[in-house]
């Protein structure tokens, strides 16, 4: 059902695209072994963490997926392979308005770093909607929220030196 | 720091996740104390003319604005400066629109009682009279010492002044239907064109509003209960809304850097769509007006207008959707709620 809800959406104009729901995937591309185009019934089936932010007194706890768990599934060198040349490597999350972000992928490793990076699609037990769009990312670590891409559609991976 | 919990029997009734305001510890809230306030506040023995109270600018029909651009007091003084909504200002970590200096709001009351420039309530100098007026007033005989039990010396200014901030840390409002679809799990409280609205409130490709008017408040930084001084800091920008002469050149009536010409608070949008016209001098009349500003990328050029701020596009239906948003903030209960309503009428 999500799928065709997706499919539909994409046949019709980039604004009214923009101006209705929020899309319904994510494309994992780029720079990968294996794109991916992920669901919220496959992140559910994949391991699931959880964040809690606070924001002027008001905490959400954010579920969803580590995005380093979505790297592993794509295939991107993490740990002890993540090394050499793999090092000059980013991931570029952007919105569905064109905004757009960037992580170094050690920053996302968490050999690298204990850092907390979620994928999340769920805020305080519910779907994520409307403006914060189906997915967005969580940042808890960084203390402006402007990496927290809220309405993310797509995460693009670039390996810098080939 | 534990100002939070000095709240006493008072219950705000607030949904579940918002924090509460934050209270000063020589200042704690009670009913009594709110009541009196309520009283005060619109009491016309307020002014020199006998016909003005804080009400008379501050309506609550229009979320405690008067709909004008520049305020008109006592004396029939004009205002540089448009009044501001009291809606949740317990949460302002500064008042007015541009005195990061000033933030306490027993001290703020004492600038429209007293204040020469400009005359608002215009008491100087009858403050004795004014004082020997509510001490005879048979309703104060009663709501004085129920307010401040343990004290002797009842009828004092100190008092007015913490009775009538205690009347405005009541005035909180997080229940516009945008509240009930964001938070209250209600996802038919707001219609199709306010959610797409929220999207161009969001995007900082676009609108880009949520980057200065953010969080639940709408606005720049807040403090609340158990807040620390980090989380209240910032929130001043000149965002080109006129050419800043004085007396409305912003923080730099304050400090005299020129870096500081045309910055202004970021106040809070909630209630937006009743007080117009807006922005510190009134110059903009409608939500359109507003949004038309910001779509230019601010209407005035000037040295120290925010890099934030960007021209973009919107369509007209764009437009009509943003205002549609902006109109889900109001509270319609908060305009008529009997607690904050004029007891004197
Ligand atoms: C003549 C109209 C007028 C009267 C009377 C008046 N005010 Fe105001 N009020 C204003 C204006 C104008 C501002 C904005 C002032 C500025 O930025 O310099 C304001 C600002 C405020 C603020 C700051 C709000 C914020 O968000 O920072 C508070 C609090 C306030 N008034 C309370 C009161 C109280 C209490 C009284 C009665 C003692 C009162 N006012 C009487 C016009 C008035
Ligand atoms: C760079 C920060 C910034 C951004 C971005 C921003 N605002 Fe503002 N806003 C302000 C400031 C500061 C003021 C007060 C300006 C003044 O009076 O000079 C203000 C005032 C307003 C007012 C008038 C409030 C009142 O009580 O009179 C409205 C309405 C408003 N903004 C709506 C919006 C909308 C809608 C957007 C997005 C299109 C937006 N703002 C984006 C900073 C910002």
């Amino acid at each position: 059902m999500y799928t065709r809800r997706f499919l539909a959406l994409g046949l019709l104009a980039a604004a009214v695209v923009w101006a209705q729901d929020a899309q319904l995937s994510i494309q994992v591309s780029g720079d990968v072994k294996q794109p991916l185009t992920l669901t919220a019934d496959d992140l559910a089936k994949m391991p699931r963490a959880m964040v809690r932010t606070m924001n002027n007194g008001m905490e959400t706890v954010y579920e969803g997926v580590w995005l380093h768990e979505v790297l592993k599934r794509a295939g991107v060198p993490q740990g002890s392979e993540l090394r050499g040349k793999a090092l000059a490597g980013y991931l570029l999350a952007e919105a569905q308005d064109g905004y757009q972000v960037v992580f170094s992928l050690a920053e996302l490793d968490p050999a690298f770093i204990d850092n907390e990076i979620l994928l999340a699609d769920t805020a305080n037990g519910k779907p994520l909607f409307g403006a914060q769009g189906r997915f967005r990312l969580v940042v808890p670590k960084d203390k402006p929220g402007a990496r927290s891409v809220r309405m993310l559609t797509r995460i693009d991976v670039v390996q810098l030196r080939k | 720091m534990t100002a939070g919990l000095c709240a006493g029997g008072f219950d705000w009734n607030l949904p579940p996740g918002f924090p509460r305001p934050p209270i000063p510890a020589d200042n704690p809230m009670s009913a009594a104390k709110v009541d009196l306030g309520r009283f005060l506040f619109y009491d016309k023995r307020m002014s020199v003319s006998g016909q003005e109270s804080c009400g008379s600018c501050h309506r609550q029909e229009l979320a405690f604005t008067d709909g004008r651009a520049h305020a008109e007091g006592a004396t029939g003084q004009l205002h540089p400066r448009s009044a501001l909504s009291l809606v949740n200002v317990a949460y302002a970590p500064s008042l007015t629109w541009a005195n990061p200096r000033l933030t306490s709001l027993e001290e703020q009351m004492l600038v429209p009682m007293l204040g020469e420039d400009p005359v608002e309530l215009g008491l100087k100098g009858h403050e004795s009279e004014f004082l020997k007026s509510l001490r005879a007033g048979p309703a104060y005989q009663k709501l004085f010492p129920q307010a401040f039990p343990d004290e002797h010396d009842l009828y004092t200014l100190s008092n007015v002044a913490k009775a009538i901030a205690a009347f405005e840390r009541s005035i909180v409002s997080v229940r516009s239907p945008y509240d009930r679809y964001r938070w209250g799990g209600d996802s038919s409280a707001i219609s199709d064109a306010a959610k797409r609205g929220e999207i161009i409130f969001s995007s900082s490709e676009r609108g880009g509003c949520f980057q200065c008017h953010g969080g639940w408040n709408f606005s720049g930084a807040i403090r609340f209960a158990g807040s620390s001084a980090d989380q209240q800091r910032g929130g001043f920008f000149n965002t080109g809304v006129s050419a800043y002469t004085a007396p409305n050149r912003g923080l730099f009536e304050l400090t005299h850097k020129p870096e500081d010409i045309g910055k202004f608070r970021v106040p809070t949008l909630r209630n937006i769509a009743v007080t117009a016209p807006y922005m510190h001098d009134g110059s903009l009349r409608t939500l359109e007006e507003v949004i038309d500003h910001y779509a230019a990328g601010g209407r005035m050029d000037d040295p120290n207008k925010t890099r934030i701020l960007h021209p973009f596009r919107l369509t007209d239906s764009d437009r009509r959707d943003l205002v549609e948003f902006l109109k889900s903030l109001t509270d319609e209960q908060l305009l008529h709620d009997p607690r904050w309503s004029d007891p004197w009428r």
